[in-house]
């Protein structure tokens, strides 16, 4: 038989870690309605992810509230995909959006690197031309989605921005070079040599 | 020393003063020297008495004014808060505020224990109160002469109720309604539901006698289709201009037989029936409307003509004007009532795109037998019994989003399981589903909602994010939260339990009448618990939804206060304490400063002149600070009344004695008082003088007392009142000042104080008599230093 536990809350010590956490982060609005949330499921109720797989925007919320710092292991916080719905609807100010983004970071600083490796070769773009652009790893399922106007498109981007007055997409090598810096100062790139790693790791066992 | 500044206010030099000196049965005597005290005193009688506030005592009182013909009176005795009105009573003929108190006993001998010390206190006192008495001016208490006639606006439940019982109490009263007919939202809802029985009332049944009583009762006036254009204050009175529009109908012409609505051809949405269904350009609003004429709608008409030739009583006048209505009245009440929730705001529940969204008033208009389909549940697009109905709860409510309402709009709850039972009862094979998120049934209406769940109501806790047409379907999106289940509820009919918002009229009509609203622009009233139907202009009350959400029951009870308070200013004669504002109008130049200042809009502008109305004043005195043409003083606690205890306190002061003068406000000076009934100590040096508020000082004042002897300036107030702000700011001021004039600003403290922690008023006294010894001791050190280098 299981008998439940009481979770005892001591006085004088911080019993909201998680939720501090994720509340005085620098991606969360300031005056996020984490600790507001009192469960209404609106958001779950239009959220696609929700919809279309085991996530749950609502339960998310709640595992916080919870402090269940499994979270952040979970596979399931990587199921979000940014739409945004889920903070435009909540009535008290929460962002289960939010939320994840946070939670997601947690699971990258303590190398949790299974979901992010399929994100690398934006990071690469990154370094490489100093903008996110679409990595060529994707443009055969780009294609697959949009249909063959993609590669059209992209083979005349230069023609029509030129004819629009935009310019060059690429940045001049001096300002990509001022970006590498930022994002080797402040460890982006050492992060990304660590996914590079684990990625050879787990093709190298394959 | 800028005394000359107050030697303008010297009295005439034959003023006969007589202090009475109270022993309280040794409560004063015990401690403070009696003979000393009475032979420090210059007055022309001093007389000592063992219980002063006994009634042998009260005629003595009386018989020693009359004999030795006083012009002022000194009773140095207890505090003024226990016994001050009782002794003014004695001295008649004398006004009563030729009469002063020192406060002997509350604020020394019961707080200081050294004899000597608290008789120089005591007479230092005595000595204060004789000084100010000098500069006392007889006043009248001030009789509020007000008609006897009040306007309710809005003929709703509320205004109705209200109207009725002023009307009952011999009040004549005028009813101002927009529309053409009065009823309000109550008359809309075909059925009601009142805790007590389990079962749905005809609303029509329960409120039309009570229109029909307010009809026919002689001191009512009912004014429809009218608003409120203008108003002003004059003398505690209201001046009202009402613009009636023009019905194009004469009322008493008119006899409803509707032979003009069968001819018209303008055919138009029926708002009445919330667009539901249709009427004619010349219409009455339902069969049972009152006034019971019909109407024409300007926007719409043709002006064809056809209704004026039809008519067998010749009542239509096509060229009918608009019509100025003025009326004086002594009090008004608001009943302006609210609207539902617009939710244009909120696309994502389908309301402007689905017929068959529907709010809970529209579902109480489809239910009213006299709507649009005869009481029957029909949905709208396909006009057939549904199978489903799905409520929507916090349609509005409860939401922190930009346009969404952050409060509990309090009824919608109970409107939604009363039309949840009403559907079970009457089409039992029709499913009911709420999704709400709480349901919030307090009270007797928690049998309802359990009457409901056994009656085969479903609950689903959840809040729904859309409603969209899946195939053809209306289908409601939410999650079972205490399932973890996402679901897609299809559905014949979505009902949405709208949120109140204030009526239109309510902010149209709060603007006019200069009506303070709170941060969701319901009427504010001047105090949520104490003074919960008073607005925050004096003569003006609230009631119903004007004020809140809130149900009939809640309306009926606020609309009788808000009528029993109109009727206390009418019937009961209302006398105040004339410590209130006086505007010199020789000085006064028009600027309106002291308008904009005034936190209790006591003061206003009426026929070019600056008029305070008495019973809205607090004597706070922030008009006078704002005033730069120095027109304006506070009866009672006039310039020249200050100063005069100010030099009274600091008179015959010793080397080397410290004195420090404490200005409170009325909780200050009770928590003072009970520092003394708790016979708690503190320093000799405290010397309080009450003030109305800390806003009656002014820097001149402080820097008068400062440079007169008085060592160090406390200030104390209770911080939750209108004035907390100015008090702040004007703390800060007198800061920045002492700082400019040299002054040690640490000699100046300011204390938020509460009546019941009067401990910790104690305990500040001590405090600040500390930290004025520091600062004279540094202004000591800088002296000698000074002094040392020069030579």
């Amino acid at each position: 038989m299981d008998i439940m536990e009481f979770k005892t809350i001591k006085i004088g010590k911080n019993n909201n870690k998680l939720t501090d956490s994720i509340i005085k982060d620098l991606k969360t609005s300031k005056d996020i309605g984490v600790l507001k949330c009192i469960q209404c499921g609106m958001c779950t109720s239009v959220c696609p992810a929700s919809r279309h797989s085991e996530y749950d925007s609502r339960e998310i919320s709640k595992r916080v509230l919870e402090e269940d710092e499994s979270l952040i292991y979970d596979d399931i916080i990587w199921n979000c995909f940014y739409c945004y719905t889920c903070h435009s609807v909540c009535p008290v100010g929460n962002s289960v959006s939010e939320i994840i983004q946070v939670l997601r970071q947690k699971a990258i600083i303590n190398e949790e690197f299974e979901q992010i490796v399929t994100f690398l070769a934006f990071g690469e773009s990154l370094l490489e031309l100093g903008i996110g652009s679409i990595p060529i790893e994707y443009y055969s399922e780009l294609i697959e989605v949009i249909g063959n106007d993609y590669p059209e498109f992209k083979n005349k981007l230069d023609e029509i921005r030129e004819e629009l007055g935009l310019g060059s997409l690429n940045l001049p090598d001096e300002d990509v070079k001022d970006i590498g810096n930022i994002l080797e100062k402040t460890g982006f790139k050492d992060r990304l040599e660590k996914i590079r790693a684990y990625k050879k790791s787990i093709n190298s066992e394959q | 020393m800028k005394s000359s500044q107050f030697s303008r206010y010297a009295p005439k030099s034959s003023i006969d003063i007589g202090v009475f000196l109270c022993r309280c049965g040794g409560n004063i005597s015990d401690t403070v020297d009696i003979e000393k005290l009475k032979n420090s005193i210059d007055a022309k009688v001093v007389k000592e008495f063992e219980n002063l506030c006994s009634i042998k005592c009260h005629k003595t009182i009386r018989d020693i004014v009359l004999e030795e013909n006083l012009d002022r009176v000194v009773i140095a005795a207890c505090s003024p808060i226990t016994h001050k009105k009782d002794f003014q009573n004695q001295v008649a003929p004398l006004n009563p505020y030729l009469l002063e108190m020192a406060n002997l006993r509350e604020q020394c001998s019961w707080v200081h224990s050294d004899g000597d010390k608290a008789t120089d206190k005591a007479i230092a006192l005595t000595n204060a109160a004789v000084e100010r008495v000098k500069y006392a001016q007889p006043l009248e208490t001030v009789v509020r002469k007000i008609k006897k006639t009040a306007a309710v606006i809005g003929g709703g439940i509320s205004g109705i109720t209200a109207a009725l019982s002023l009307a009952n109490q011999g009040i004549k009263v005028y009813i101002i309604e927009e529309k053409p007919t009065v009823g309000g939202n109550m008359i809309k809802i075909g059925k009601l539901f009142s805790p007590e029985k389990m079962v749905e009332e005809c609303a029509l049944c329960l409120f039309n006698p009570l229109i029909n009583e307010a009809l026919d009762h002689k001191n009512i006036d009912i004014i429809t289709s009218a608003e409120l254009m203008a108003s002003e204050r004059r003398a505690g009175n209201f001046d009202l201009l009402i613009e009636k529009k023009p019905r194009y109908v004469k009322e008493d012409k008119c006899i409803a037989c509707g032979k003009c609505a069968d001819v018209c051809p303008v055919v138009v949405p029926d708002q009445w029936n919330e667009n539901l269904m249709y009427r004619k350009s010349i219409y009455k609003p339902f069969p049972q409307s009152v006034p019971d004429v019909y109407t024409i709608d300007e926007e719409n008409c043709i002006k064809c003509g056809k209704c004026a030739d039809t008519c067998p009583m010749n009542a239509v006048d096509l060229n009918m004007k608009k019509e100025i209505i003025p009326l004086t009245v002594g009090s008004i009440v608001m009943a302006t009532g609210h609207k539902g929730f617009d939710f244009k705001h909120r696309p994502e529940y389908g309301h402007e795109k689905y017929e068959d969204v529907i709010t809970q008033m529209e579902l109480a208009r489809i239910m009213g037998v006299n709507g649009p389909t005869k009481g029957k549940l029909l949905t709208p697009s396909t006009g057939k019994v549904p199978d489903r109905v799905v409520m929507i709860q916090c349609a509005g409510s409860r939401d922190e989003k930009p346009e969404g309402k952050r409060y509990c709009s309090k009824v919608c709850c109970m409107v939604a399981m009363k039309h949840a039972n009403f559907i079970k009862r009457y089409y039992p094979d029709t499913e009911v589903i709420i999704c709400y998120t709480d349901m919030r049934t307090p009270g007797m209406y928690e049998n309802y909602f359990r009457y409901g769940q056994s009656k085969g109501i479903k609950l689903i806790r959840g809040r729904p994010g859309e409603v969209i047409d899946k195939d053809g379907k209306l289908v409601v999106r939410v999650e079972d939260t205490l399932r973890s289940e996402q679901l897609e509820i299809e559905t014949d009919l979505v009902v949405l339990s709208e949120a109140m918002e204030p009526s239109e009229g309510t902010l149209k009509v709060a603007d006019k009448l200069n009506v303070g609203l709170n941060e969701d622009l319901f009427v504010k009233e001047k105090h949520p618990k104490i003074k919960p139907v008073n607005t925050d202009v004096e003569g003006i009350y609230v009631c119903g939804t004007a004020q809140g959400p809130k149900d009939i029951t809640d309306s009926v009870s606020q609309a009788n206060a808000a009528a029993s308070k109109v009727s206390e200013i009418m019937n009961g004669g209302l006398e105040i304490e004339p410590i209130i504002a006086e505007v010199d109008h020789s000085k006064c130049d028009m600027c309106g400063k002291c308008i904009n200042a005034c936190k209790y809009k006591a003061i206003y502008a009426y026929d070019g002149r600056v008029s305070v109305d008495p019973i809205a004043c607090n004597g706070c005195g922030i008009c006078v600070s704002s005033c730069p043409e120095g027109a304006i003083e506070i009866m009672g606690q006039t310039d020249s009344q200050i100063f005069a205890m100010i030099s009274g306190m600091l008179k015959d002061k010793k080397d080397g004695e410290k004195r420090i003068l404490a200005f409170l406000d009325y909780i200050g000076y009770v928590a003072a008082d009970n520092i003394g009934i708790n016979r708690i100590s503190y320093p000799e040096s405290i010397r309080i003088i009450r003030v109305t508020s800390i806003n009656r000082l002014m820097f001149k004042h402080i820097l008068y007392a400062l440079e007169n002897g008085a060592d160090g300036i406390f200030l104390g107030a209770y911080p939750d009142d209108m004035v907390s702000s100015e008090t702040k700011e004007k703390v800060r001021e007198f800061k920045a000042e002492l700082i400019k004039n040299g002054i040690d600003p640490d000699r100046l403290m300011y204390y938020n104080v509460y009546a019941p922690y009067f401990r910790g008023l104690a305990a500040k006294f001590d405090e600040f008599d500390k930290q004025v010894d520091m600062s004279l001791d540094k202004y000591e050190t800088i002296l000698s230093k000074a002094s040392s280098k020069d030579i």
